[in-house]
């Protein structure tokens, strides 16, 4: 796409300005949160909502700290959001290969049939889901968030895998039928290859999703060995008031791993990229 | 200071009248506390003594402020030198309108103790996932330790014991800043001509009138309330039960008056997206001259303001009305407390367990939170001398002629979420008075 | 051909594996919603069977049509803000004329990876009508369209649509990216020969290759707005009133503060049904042939 480089190139000030105005609209809430997590309420609500804040108040990190077991909840959430990431990507681009690219009858259905569960709320089928996790087991486990943690990314990631599927040309596969290839061997090492971006790209999706997951984690794990890291925002919360600070802080601790995890492996997708374009081309 | 204590701990039932009740002074009240507890406390350890095996029970229950943490502690401390065996797992308690409990009943994994609100009851006790405790009443003497006139916490509708309550009646009050009048040379407003007056003046100041935290929707249902009762003292009671319609003259007129208050300026910008920290900043940083809120909130606003706060009455039509509905008090006490799951190994323990726990807690408030509107009686000194707002308070329990209920002690969860929603749109000021008088109606059970 | 891409055992055991969890987990469960919005049940008792009492109440509530209007209003809002938004983004950044773009996609990424709670709490400040930014930025403007962002019954959606679209608009940036990056070079070579200008090739060339991407990106963000709750789970509170319910919030309400859950269920069954006509109807219009190269 060099080739288009020149022409853009008289208007390009306008265009750097949106794309650089646009990031630091997006990389401010970043700096929100810390700012955040080192005011108290008087600061955060009246006096000084955005700006840098007055006093450091460094407290509210030991305060967060203290009340509940950070590195516990921290390794819970990396165990389920790791499970869940290798269990969702690996049904669901299997499912959607079969759905996108084999032939039988019901694929079409089955595609749709699949979608219906980004259509539901979490809230709406929390009970009967709360009954399933007791009547398999899981209670009390990890299982008790990977199993439906894995079962609700399955729609996202299965239809966003179809779409991939669905895009790549067939010569591929008939060439690998012609040379003799079990469509097994097919599969893992021709299309996945040809997916990496959209691979890379939802493994970062489902791990979000997971590490971010408060609406289930906080019905389905009574257990304190168990808790999640968005479950620590818990401790601040009061029936009337609330620790906005802690809270604040404890939001950050939860959060900038997940950034920095991000920027890690949105370095490999970038590679991804260009080895999926490589073999395309 | 024992005495004033004393007073509104007894915190006078002649307000239950609002409710039905035959009305008890004051003075008996106070006299049985004073009599309740030596005897009582001993014949309670006597019962305990024999050592039992090691018992884990698990508990949900609010911990997350001092308001919520401290007594929780403390509670749990005297626990364990009263039953050594038993050791309590907490789980902390979600703030997301009983989902979390409701899912545990439906998968059989209720805790053994847990905190149910009027709502909690009420669901519970239809599918059984409730231990009705009328024959563990007397634990720890926990009947008889009720103040006459906090019955109405214990005792629920149908006339059973679900819970062992440890909060007693509360009211709303209306808090203001003496030095923010004072410097704008507002009086303190008695009728709703001069409340128009104040609210005027303050807006000009550029100081909001009244904070509001009503991003939560049960302080726009006080506040309602509040003008309702100027003219009919059982207010929202009335309307839930149907012996009134909003549209009545005594509700409309106080709709009214609402509104034009409110189109006036009576609440800061966006007050229906205030939480309660951001609304108390407001008045505790001295930009709202006027802040409406439980009598919990008596600790904390002198704390944060000294002697420059005060509590005033409701204003009214006029001066006759205001006079006469002076003690007809928003808010009142509701079944709730810490209930006991039926399915628990031993009940009986657990019922145990739940009675010390709430009165612990309840002592705690009393003796060290500054907060003596606690449903049972307390034997030991305060530690924390009460402010003079309390004080004041206590002064005119013995004259409250009425009270009403706050939102959540609303039984019919209908009309609750109803008029919630109603009173909150109402803040905006983008809904006539016809509108919320139409939506209200709708939801009355028995409505005309 | 026929026999290599119809081979039953492979199909059997690419699809079985997901669809049985799928089928257990997530599919029972929303049947059992179906199931019980004929009764009339609290959540926990027996209940009773009502046949479509529930239903007929619904489209009497006025709550439900305005449930049903916001989320339309949401679903349209963040549909054409997020889309419209990536795909300049996306399109710029593949384009290579940028510098920093390592740098500038992290960025674009960044609020989806903050927790909802924070990014709602910054906009609760922002739109605050005494102190927020918003308002702000208008004076600075010279504009007077100063106002309570939140606390208008008819802004207030809008306001909370905008702070999901704002949100999640980093998600359609990954994926049009990735699309974008999946259609080969030589087809934009062929356009620049062609004597297509870069607008165009985009528009004639790499949109409709990339029908596959926009289908699911469609799909996503229409669902996700017509499912909407948790921003104003912790925005609004469905307030003020009821003005920014959805049938989400509705479901919510109903069943979990009013203790009414066949009538909560019957919301939610609406709401799947409307979304699955709104997929079918996606489906529909984006077009359907396969792209063959």
């Amino acid at each position: 796409m060099a080739w288009l480089i020149k022409k853009v190139r008289q208007n390009n000030l306008p265009v750097t300005g949106f794309m650089w105005l646009y990031a630091i609209l997006s990389v401010y809430p970043l700096i929100w949160m810390i700012f955040y997590s080192l005011k108290n309420n008087d600061e955060i609500f009246v006096t000084n909502p955005f700006g840098f804040p007055t006093h450091l108040r460094f407290e509210n990190y030991s305060n967060a700290w203290s009340k509940y077991n950070v590195p516990v909840y921290f390794m819970n959430s990396v165990i389920v959001a790791g499970a869940t990431v290798i269990g969702a990507i690996v049904l669901s681009v299997m499912f959607s290969y079969a759905a996108a690219r084999l032939q039988w009858r019901l694929r079409g259905i089955a595609h749709t049939y699949i979608m219906i569960g980004m259509f539901i709320p979490i809230q709406v089928i929390m009970i009967p889901l709360a009954i399933l996790v007791r009547d398999f087991h899981l209670a009390n486990t990890y299982g008790a968030l990977i199993v439906p943690y894995i079962a609700f990314n399955l729609s996202f990631t299965s239809i966003v895998f179809y779409g991939f599927f669905r895009s790549i040309p067939n010569e591929l596969e008939e060439s690998a039928c012609i040379d003799g290839a079990s469509i097994y061997r097919t599969f893992f090492s021709i299309m996945l290859p040809i997916i990496k971006p959209a691979l890379a790209t939802m493994v970062i999706f489902i791990f979000l999703n997971s590490w971010n997951e408060f609406t289930m984690a906080v019905i389905l794990i009574t257990k304190e060995s168990l808790k999640t890291l968005p479950l620590g925002l818990l401790f601040f919360q009061g029936q009337f008031t609330t620790d906005w600070g802690a809270m604040g802080a404890a939001m950050t601790i939860a959060s900038l791993p997940t950034v920095l995890i991000y920027m890690l492996f949105s370095e490999q997708v970038e590679n991804a990229l260009t080895v999926g374009s490589a073999v395309k081309g | 200071m024992k005495k004033v204590a004393t007073a509104l701990a007894g915190l006078s039932l002649v307000f239950v009248s609002a409710c039905g009740s035959a009305g008890n002074n004051t003075d008996t009240a106070a006299k049985e506390t004073n009599a309740g507890s030596p005897a009582a406390t001993e014949a309670a350890a006597a019962t305990t003594a024999a050592p039992e095996k090691a018992v884990k029970l698990r508990i949900y229950a609010q911990y997350s402020d001092d308001d919520t943490k401290l007594p929780y502690d403390y509670a749990v401390a005297e626990l364990k030198k009263e039953m050594p065996n038993v050791e309590l797992e907490l789980e902390v308690q979600a703030q997301d309108d009983g989902q979390k409990l409701k899912t545990y009943a439906a998968t059989g994994n209720l805790p053994d103790i847990y905190q149910a609100g009027t709502d909690i009851i009420n669901t519970f006790k239809k599918s059984g996932n409730i231990l009705e405790l009328d024959k563990f009443a007397d634990l720890y003497d926990f009947k008889s330790k009720m103040y006459p006139s906090t019955m109405n916490t214990l005792i629920s509708e149908d006339g059973h014991i679900y819970a062992y309550p440890y909060a007693g009646n509360e009211f709303m009050l209306l808090y203001y800043n003496k030095e923010l009048f004072e410097k704008n040379n507002v009086k303190v407003p008695t009728t709703y001509d001069e409340l128009m007056t104040a609210v005027q003046t303050f807006n000009k100041a550029g100081i909001t009138p009244l904070s509001l935290f009503a991003k939560e929707k049960w302080p726009t249902v006080a506040l309602y309330d509040v003008f309702a009762t100027r003219t009919e003292p059982q207010g929202i009671l009335k309307l839930q039960s149907g012996g009134a319609s909003p549209s009545d003259p005594a509700y409309k007129q106080a709709t009214e008056e609402l509104y034009k208050l409110i189109q006036a300026g009576l609440l800061p910008k966006g007050a229906t997206n205030l939480n309660f920290d951001q609304a108390a900043s407001l008045f505790y940083e001295g930009k709202a001259a006027m802040f409406l809120n439980g009598q919990w909130e008596i600790a904390t606003s002198t704390e944060k303001l000294g002697d420059k706060v005060g509590w005033m009455y409701f204003p009214a039509a006029d001066a006759a009305s205001y006079e006469k509905n002076k003690y007809a008090f928003v808010g009142g006490g509701n079944p709730g407390g810490y209930a006991v799951n039926p399915d628990t190994k031993d009940p009986e323990l657990a019922a145990k367990v739940a009675a010390f726990i709430s009165l612990k807690y309840a002592e705690f408030k009393y003796t060290e939170r500054g907060n003596p509107m606690v449903a049972t009686k307390v034997d030991k000194p305060i530690v924390k001398e009460y402010p003079p707002m309390m004080k004041q308070l206590s002064e005119d329990i013995s004259k409250v002629t009425s009270t009403t209920a706050f939102d959540w002690g609303l039984s019919d969860a209908k009309f609750k979420a109803a008029i919630e929603d109603a009173t909150q749109v109402l803040m905006t000021g983008g809904y006539s008075v016809d509108e919320f008088i139409k939506d209200v109606t709708k939801a009355i059970p028995n409505g005309k | 051909m026929k026999k290599f891409l119809g081979n039953k055992t492979a199909i059997a055991i690419f699809t079985l594996p997901a669809l049985l969890l799928y089928t257990i987990m997530v599919f029972y469960p929303i049947m059992q919603t179906f199931f019980r919005s004929l009764y009339e049940w609290d959540g926990l008792t027996a209940g009773t069977f009502i046949w479509f009492d529930n239903y007929k109440n619904l489209f009497d509530d006025s709550v439900f049509y305005t449930s049903l209007y916001n989320g339309l209003i949401f679903a349209a809002i963040i549909t054409v803000t997020q889309i419209g938004i990536a795909s300049i983004l996306a399109f710029v950044i593949a384009d290579g004329v940028v510098k920093g773009r390592r740098l500038l996609r992290i960025s674009y990424f960044i609020p989806v990876v903050l927790s909802i709670t924070v990014v709602c709490q910054l906009w609760l400040s922002i739109y605050n009508g005494q102190y927020g930014l918003m308002n702000k930025l208008f004076e600075i403007l010279g504009i007077h369209y100063q106002q309570d962002w939140l606390s208008s019954s008819k802004s207030a959606i809008i306001a909370v649509a905008f702070v999901n679209a704002w949100q999640y608009m980093g998600y359609h940036f990954a994926l049009i990216l990735a699309g974008v990056r999946s259609v080969p070079e030589q087809y934009m070579e062929a356009a620049r020969i062609d004597g297509a200008t870069k607008l165009q090739a985009i528009r004639k060339i790499m949109i409709p290759m990339m029908a596959e991407t926009y289908k699911f990106c469609l799909v996503f963000a229409v669902t996700g707005g017509l499912n909407a709750f948790a921003n104003m789970y912790i925005m609004t509170g469905g307030g003020p009133g009821t003005s920014t319910y959805t049938l989400t919030y509705l479901m919510y309400r109903s069943a979990f503060r009013v203790g009414e859950f066949g009538y909560g269920s019957a919301a939610a069954a609406m709401l799947v049904i409307e979304c699955l006509l709104a997929t079918l109807i996606i489906n529909r219009l984006v077009a359907r042939e396969r792209i063959t190269y």
